[in-house]
């Protein structure tokens, strides 16, 4: 199965291959988040791929500058981030920003990634990011 | 300006839009299911005029706008953060972002569903919160 979302324009548009039922919903406290009210999912087993109008995407980077936070440039939305791992995309998606279908009723659990070394963080996301396409982005990893 | 109120700051992600509004201690705020603000999860706080300032980064803010196109939607350009924006049930006014705020201490924030969805039978509930005397 695949759930698929956009942001409020529909310029930049995500899909994942699962069930909203098999998939965790994440509340990352950190700053960025909370301002987003971003809600995030990901799985290694359950692919995402963004694609995006040309020029329709900023990538926003902070902290320790591993991942781009990819956001809509003509209505803002946070719509997921992505970061490059030997050589190969792993993302997760903001499930708020989409509008992910499934996730109705959901209390997402509260994640604090504060302390993480830039190698712990990039161990934690090659374990728990989905495997990402972006190729229709041109981005490079 | 009442002794009721106090200034409190806050702003952006990146730091590259701040403001400041003016709140009592105790605030209504609501929560909208429309097809926008359900992507952005924004908290309203819905004042008047003279009660904001937009005290850094105007020329940072991007608008987005769609269907009426009263409502303008300002987030920054740089990390996307919808800190403030001019509503369109109160376009005299501003809704600020409670997830915006520095911080909330001394601050009660009641938030309330606000059925966005079904605007035009709700939106004059709200008319009041941006009238300069309220």
């Amino acid at each position: 199965m695949t759930l698929r979302g956009q942001c409020h324009c529909g310029a930049v548009r995500v899909a994942i291959e699962a069930t909203a039922a098999d998939l965790p919903l994440r509340a990352c406290q950190c700053g960025f988040c909370r301002r987003h009210g971003a809600v995030s999912t990901s799985r290694p087993d359950a692919r995402i791929t963004f694609a995006a109008d040309d020029g329709a995407l900023s990538r926003y980077r902070f902290g320790q500058k591993l991942s781009d936070y990819l956001i809509c440039k003509a209505c803002g939305c946070y719509v997921g981030a992505a970061t490059p791992i030997d050589g190969d995309w792993y993302a997760i998606l903001n499930v708020r920003g989409v509008d992910l279908p499934g996730f109705d009723g959901r209390t997402p659990e509260p994640m604090i990634y504060d302390g993480e070394t830039p190698e712990t963080r990039t161990a934690r996301r090659k374990a728990r990011w989905s495997p990402a396409v972006l190729t229709a982005l041109q981005l490079s990893a | 300006m009442s002794a009721a109120f106090a200034w409190r700051a806050g702003g952006c992600h990146c730091g590259g839009v701040r403001f400041e509004v003016a709140l009592p201690a105790r605030v209504e705020a609501q929560s909208c299911n429309c097809s926008m603000c359900a992507k952005t999860g924004f908290v309203h706080v819905i004042v008047p005029e003279s009660r904001f300032r937009i005290t850094k980064g105007a020329d940072r803010l991007a608008e987005y706008t769609f269907n009426t196109r009263v409502a303008k939607h300002l987030f920054c350009s740089e990390c996307g953060v919808k800190s403030f924006y001019r509503p369109r049930s109160n376009p005299d006014g501003w809704s600020v972002n409670g997830r915006c705020l520095d911080e909330v201490d001394g601050l009660e924030i009641v938030i309330e569903a606000f059925d966005g969805k079904n605007w035009e039978a709700n939106a004059a509930s709200l008319a009041h919160l941006s009238k300069e005397h309220a």
